[in-house]
This record gives C-alpha cells, structure tokens and sequence, in this order.
C-alpha cells in the first residue's frame, strides 16, 4: 500500500540552524504516528515545511502519489492535506460555526462572481457545509458553541473546536500539532475518540505532542526527534526504554 | 447654488473614495495608501479619451473604472506577495511614479493638469447641476450598498477570516491571494468611477489633485469614521468635508482660515487615536486568541507532561 504522506530527504535551514536534516517519514492509510523531542527538534518546523508555511531547502514531500513541496499552502489544502496549530488560531471575529464554515475544501463563498451570479447554488451549498459543521462539532461534542465566539471558550474547548475545523477539510492527511496541549477531562477522552476514529475513516495522522500517556494510548508508530533529524522509531515504550533517547528528551545526561 | 452643489458633489465622491477605501483597508487589512491614484487615473482616463477620442463621456467613466481596476492589478500583483507595513511603502511609491509620469507626459497635461474638459451634461443649468448632485448621491450610495454586499454573506466571512489570520486561512485552502487581489481592483475601480465623477463636473484636473495629502485626507475619514463599518467612512467623509467649508462661512481672513482648517484635521487625527481608535462607528476589537507565534524553535514550550506511566 503506498503512504497517503511520504517525505524524502528534507532539508530546511535557518542560518547555521538546520530545522530539518534529511527527514525521511512515510504514513499509511488508518495509521496514527506521534512525532516526540525537546522542545527545538524541529517538530512544528517540519508541519509548517510540510504544510508549505515556510520554503523547504531540499527533499519531495509527496502526498497521495503526488509531489506538493512546490505548491502553495492553500494547494495543498486544496489536495487534502490539513493542519491545525500549536496556538490554536482560531478567526476571533467568526463564531465558531462560522470558524468551520470557512473551512471546508472548497468553499463557494470564497467566489464574489458565484456569490454575485449563482446565488442559488450557493445557498444549497451553504446548506451542505453548515450541515457538515454542526457533524463535525457533534464529534467534539461543542454543538452547543456553535453561535458562541472563540475567546468566549476556555482554551480546552478552542483546542476541539480548531480539531473540528481541520476536520472540515475531509483531508487525507492531518497533523495536529499538539492538540491536547490544555485540554482535560470529558474533552481528553472525547477527542481521542475522534482521532481514532477519523483514522479509522482512511486518515493519515500526524501528532505532535509532549503528552507522553496520550501518545503511547493513541499513536500506532512513534518517532522520535532531536535537532532536526529523525533518530529513531517505534512504539512509546520502545521508545521510553532506551536511556539514550529518553535523556535527549528529559535533558538529563545518561 | 453652485457652490452648495459642488460641495454635495464633493462629499457624495468622497463618500465613494472612503467606502471603497475602507473595504481595502478595514475589512480585507490592506494597509495601501494609494487610493487617490486610482482615483486620478479615473479621471484622467476618462477626460483624457474623450478629449483625443471623442468617446462619450459615459464611456469614458466606464474606460476609467477598467484602467482604474487594471492598475490596481499592477500594483497588487506584485505587491500583495510582501503584506503589512511593507505594503504601505510600496503603495506609496507605486502612487508618486505614477504621479511624476503624469507630471512629466505631455498629452496628459503636465504639472499644469488637463482643462477643457468634456462636462457630463452639456448645459451647466439648474437643472444640470441638480441631476448631477442626484447623480453623484446615487453613485455614492450604491457603492456604500456594493460594499455592505461583499462583506456581508460567504464571501464577508472569508474577508474576516483572512483579516484575522492569514496563515490559519491559506492552511484551510483558502486562496487568500486572489482575494486580496480581486477586493483591492474592486475598491480601486470604484475610486476610478469617483475620479470620472469628478473630471466631468469640476472640467479640471491637475496631479497635485491626486497626491499624498489626500491619501492622508481618505485615511482620516476612514479612521475618524470608523474602520471596518458600513457607515464609518460616510460619517467620516460628511464630516470632514462639511468641518472645513463651516469654517469658511465665519469669514475669517484667509490667513487663519487656512492653517486652521489644517489644525482641525490634524486635531481629529490625534483626538481619535487616543480617545475613540475605533472611530465615531466602530466597535472594539475582539480579543486576539494568540500571540501570532508557533515555532518550536522560538515559543517556550509545555515541558513533556509523563503520566498515568
């Protein structure tokens, strides 16, 4: 089965600060891989090469087959490839219904000649998409929120509702970048279900998280990263067990 | 009665020029400056073809909103790549080149500007001067209406969305570079339409008309009006239009009136930055939910969190 992500020989340099050295990753249909290390390995360097944020020096990144490392951020997202943020950036001035609203694929309304000229078509998709939201807010169990504003939500809840954005995309492939960062309780469980879940819809899923517990429960595959190379892979008691990396990670000498 | 209606005309244009200007600066974030260009280059399209080609004027004003739109191509093609406060100093400059070929082209005018324009009615009468004013104010209204229109609705949530956070936009498949592009031609084509407006009733235009005083006369009628309002920049364009001729009426001696009007304008500038930023309409800004920063390399990190081992 050929990977929904593969990335070959990826560079990045910033000045002598090398983000990315030959990153080699591939990740599969259904499959869950965390991505793990000190905090400047290069984790969320490498989604925003990946997502096309910031130019790559060298290396394919190829998704579904095709190489996308030339294309714009949007193209990108446009094939299917989504991403969420470390920060959450959810658009402050939009409800959260509408935050989802302007993200799926394709969304109509980002035509001024269709709004202008098919105002007909326009609403029956309107009515798709917003049907579409209130799925995917269902999944995260924010139904409730939808009419709210972001910064109205505890930052637990912004983290679901930016997961729940991503997921409007129908990508095949998602990175979240540490999506349980803050959240706790019923909304830990509830959106572990939904990356599970998602997954199990033929996602390829990328994690990058420092919450060690979540990705050992989670993740089928982890890899592990220092200075921007990938050291090594496994699964996160593998991984744990050796000395060498768990030094790296917790900054002690062994 | 002339003089009152050209300063109803005046206003209604520049109601126009803060509308469109407000929709490239409050609501799409553009921080261009050059809006009085396209506002010349309206008026010196449409008087200059139907002064060598004896097009009719209607078709002038049209031939103006094209090149008024196609310009703003020009500059926006190149310039939007680079965005923020860059912008502003590229939009600057694209505005005083054009300026200088203006001054230095002999067909259109010179420094000295184009006279002898074709006026749009033929008669200055009455009832001429009356339909233009009527003229004017629908035009003006129409184009408050075309950008309550765009940033209501579909597309409006994008604009805003965009606003906010470009990057989180683009990462959804939002092609946010063609909108920036499509917006600033529209709010640039109408500042085109106001410049033929304006070159057919006035019958003279000069580069000096189009300069950067009035990119900072636009700039305050949208900032003391209220960025980012439908009816910000038609309060801001009425008052900053009206202040100046009340003025004229106490029959202070030119040599007061003309400083003052100058301390008024910078007066108001001042007294909104600091009392009411948001303008006379404006709301306050939602709170943003970041600090706009993400890499690993540069944010302080939560440190690994082990649990439940």
């Amino acid at each position: 089965m050929t990977p929904v992500l593969e990335i070959a020989g990826l560079r990045k340099q910033f000045g002598g600060i090398v983000v990315a050295n030959d990153v080699n990753l591939a990740i599969k249909k259904d499959e869950v891989v965390g991505l793990i290390g000190p905090n400047g390995a290069g984790k969320t360097s490498l989604f925003n090469i990946v997502s096309g944020l910031i130019p790559h020096d060298a290396g394919t990144v190829i998704l579904n087959g095709q190489p996308i490392e030339r294309l714009s951020m949007h193209a990108r997202a446009r094939l299917g490839l989504t991403r969420t943020w470390q920060n959450i950036r959810l658009f402050p001035s939009l409800s959260v219904l509408d935050n989802l609203i302007v993200a799926p694929r394709y969304y109509p309304g980002e035509s001024i000649l269709r709004a202008a000229f098919s105002p007909g078509r326009l609403r029956d998709q309107r009515k798709k998409i917003t049907e579409r939201a209130y799925n995917q807010l269902e999944k995260v169990r924010l139904v409730d929120a939808a009419t709210r504003f972001p910064t109205e939500l505890s930052y637990g809840k912004q983290k679901l509702v930016s997961i729940a954005r991503a997921l409007m995309n129908d990508g095949d492939c998602l990175l979240l970048d540490e999506p349980i960062a803050g959240v706790e309780g019923a909304a830990y469980e509830a959106l572990k279900n939904v990356i599970r879940s998602e997954a199990k819809l033929g996602r390829a899923i990328c994690i990058v998280e420092h919450n060690i517990s979540f990705v050992r429960d989670l993740c089928d595959r982890v890899l592990f990263m220092f200075n921007g190379k990938i050291l090594n892979s496994g699964t996160m008691d593998e991984l744990m067990a050796r000395d060498d990396l768990a030094g790296l990670y917790f900054g002690s000498e062994t | 009665m002339e003089y009152a209606a050209s300063i109803f005309i005046l206003i209604g244009l520049f109601v126009i020029l803060a509308a469109s200007f407000n929709l490239i600066l409050g609501y799409s974030g553009l921080m261009s400056i050059a809006h009085p260009i396209f506002f010349g280059l309206g008026a010196y399209t449409s008087s200059l073809s139907v002064m060598y080609f004896h097009i009719p004027v209607i078709a002038g004003i049209l031939l103006g909103i094209i090149v008024a739109f196609l310009f703003s191509i020009a500059l926006s093609l190149p310039a939007l790549r680079i965005s923020g406060d860059y912008l502003v100093i590229a939009s600057m400059g694209f505005q005083l080149g054009v300026l200088q070929i203006i001054r230095n082209l002999d067909w259109t005018g010179g420094a000295g500007g184009v006279t002898g324009i074709t006026p749009l009615f033929d008669e200055i009468a009455r009832t001429s001067v009356l339909s233009y004013v009527a003229l004017v104010f629908v035009a003006a209204a129409a184009t408050v209406a075309l950008v309550a229109w765009i940033v209501t609705g579909d597309y409006g949530k994008a604009i805003a969305a965009m606003r906010d956070d470009e990057d989180a936009f683009k990462a959804l498949g939002r092609n946010a570079v063609t909108m920036k592009i499509v917006l600033f031609g529209i709010g640039s084509a109408c500042a085109g339409f106001a410049g033929g407006l304006y070159a057919h009733y006035f019958l003279f235009i000069s580069p000096d008309q189009f300069d950067l005083l009035y990119s900072a006369g636009i700039l305050t009628m949208v900032v003391v009006g209220g960025m980012g309002t439908i009816m910000g920049p038609v309060v801001g364009a009425v008052l900053l239009q009206v202040m100046p001729q009340a003025l004229s009426f106490l029959r202070l001696p030119a040599a007061i009136t003309g400083p003052t009007q100058g301390i008024m304008f910078t007066g108001l500038v001042l007294i909104f930055l600091f009392l009411k930023p948001n303008g006379v309409l404006g709301k306050a800004p939602p709170r943003k939910t970041d600090d706009g920063d993400d890499d690993d390399l540069a944010s302080v990190n939560t440190s690994p969190v082990v649990g439940k081992r």
